[in-house]
């Protein structure tokens, strides 16, 4: 197959030719979903310089794995699912390496979000495209990576809470508990955002 | 509103709960304001975040990208010279070469406690029997052993060997 051919080819055409060894049409699957992969990993590990390397050795594994790939599920998505299980064995690493902070335990135990006044007012009502996505960047930053990663799953995964639990290896209780606590914590974390802006 | 109260609703709104409790949740929302209220917040920030990711661009150009990917496939599927297919002597010789090797050292051990037992001085040993006398001699330096057979009838020891003495190298 041509780099012509490869650039119009759709991408089951690109993962047969690639199960062969089509370098040629990888690197065409690469170029398609190399921004999404990237994103995901940035979304989770809240560092540019790891997202890199972690959707790179994403794509060698879904290199060495492209055998095992059956079209059940889109490139894209089988592509995620391989960088999001990186991304977490990262976390866990991470997580073994440093204390666990005092407000992490509490947030896993309840929290303050549970009793916190609802925000009436949506904080980021009128905001435009670019202020928005820094706001939620500053803001998911704030969150433990247990909060931050359900959250990650279910609104930019799609994931239901059972798939999630099995992910992160938890009770679909703890998974429910911690989507709250995140959605919670975001919106006060958005509304302190606001308030500042105004002040 | 307890806990349990807010979880269900945040199913609610994602759509996990059994079409029963849907209908005791919107029961609820027709009458308490302070459920609807939490259901706002929560259906706002899941707004808020949704477009997040689709506006993020990797900060490196296709081609350096690539080139990591590459080189890190290419050394994956360099041979492994472990995996090569080697002839049954050499996958052997791992297993042999300790064998023979202590099979040295038993014979060099031998060799030495034999001299010792002896008492004679190194390269020179006396072996003798009923009826025949026998002298060995062993040349370290030219690799080479002298054994002497004579008759005990006609010398007890003798620099002269017999007739019929036999050399082994």
């Amino acid at each position: 197959m041509s780099d012509k051919d490869h650039s119009s080819a759709d991408d089951q055409a690109l993962v047969r030719s690639a199960q062969k060894g089509d370098m040629g049409a990888f690197e065409e699957l690469v170029a398609r979903h190399r921004d999404k992969i990237y994103a995901r990993a940035l979304s989770m590990m809240r560092n540019e310089e790891e997202a890199v390397d972690l959707s790179q050795e994403a794509w060698v594994k879904g290199w060495q794995r492209l055998a095992q790939f059956q079209g059940e599920a889109s490139f894209g998505t089988w592509m995620t699912r391989i960088v999001i299980n990186l991304c977490l064995d990262q976390l866990r690493k991470h997580k073994r390496q440093r204390t666990e902070s005092i407000e992490a335990m509490d947030e896993d135990s309840g929290g303050v979000e549970r009793q916190m006044p609802v925000i009436t007012v949506n904080p980021t009502a009128g905001l435009e495209r670019t202020e928005l996505r820094q706001r939620i960047d500053k803001a998911l930053a704030k969150l433990s990576y247990e909060h931050r990663t359900v959250l990650v799953l279910h609104e930019f995964e799609e994931m239901e809470y059972k798939e999630i639990a099995k992910t992160m290896e938890c009770s679909i209780g703890t998974v429910m508990s911690r989507l709250f606590y995140a959605r919670r914590k975001m919106a006060a974390i958005l509304a302190d955002l606001r308030k500042e802006e105004g002040s | 509103m307890n806990f349990e109260t807010q979880l269900k609703l945040q199913a609610y709104l994602d759509g996990e709960l059994p079409e029963s409790e849907a209908r005791e949740v919107a029961k609820w929302l027709a009458h308490d304001q302070e459920v609807v209220l939490l259901l706002g917040e929560l259906r706002n920030t899941r707004q808020a975040i949704a477009g997040f990711e689709a506006g993020v661009r990797l900060p490196e150009s296709r081609e350096f990208y690539w080139s990591k990917i590459d080189r890190a496939i290419g050394q994956l599927e360099r041979p492994q010279p472990v995996a090569q297919k080697r002839p049954l002597f050499f996958r052997l010789q791992r297993f042999l070469a300790p064998v023979s090797g202590a099979l040295a050292l038993a014979v060099i051990l031998g060799i030495t406690l034999l001299n010792g037992n002896t008492g004679t001085t190194l390269g020179e040993t006396e072996l003798a029997s009923e009826d025949m006398g026998a002298i060995t001699f062993r040349s370290e330096s030219e690799g080479m052993t002298t054994v002497w057979l004579y008759n005990r009838g006609d010398s007890e020891f003798t620099d002269d060997p017999a007739p019929d003495s036999v050399e082994l190298q």
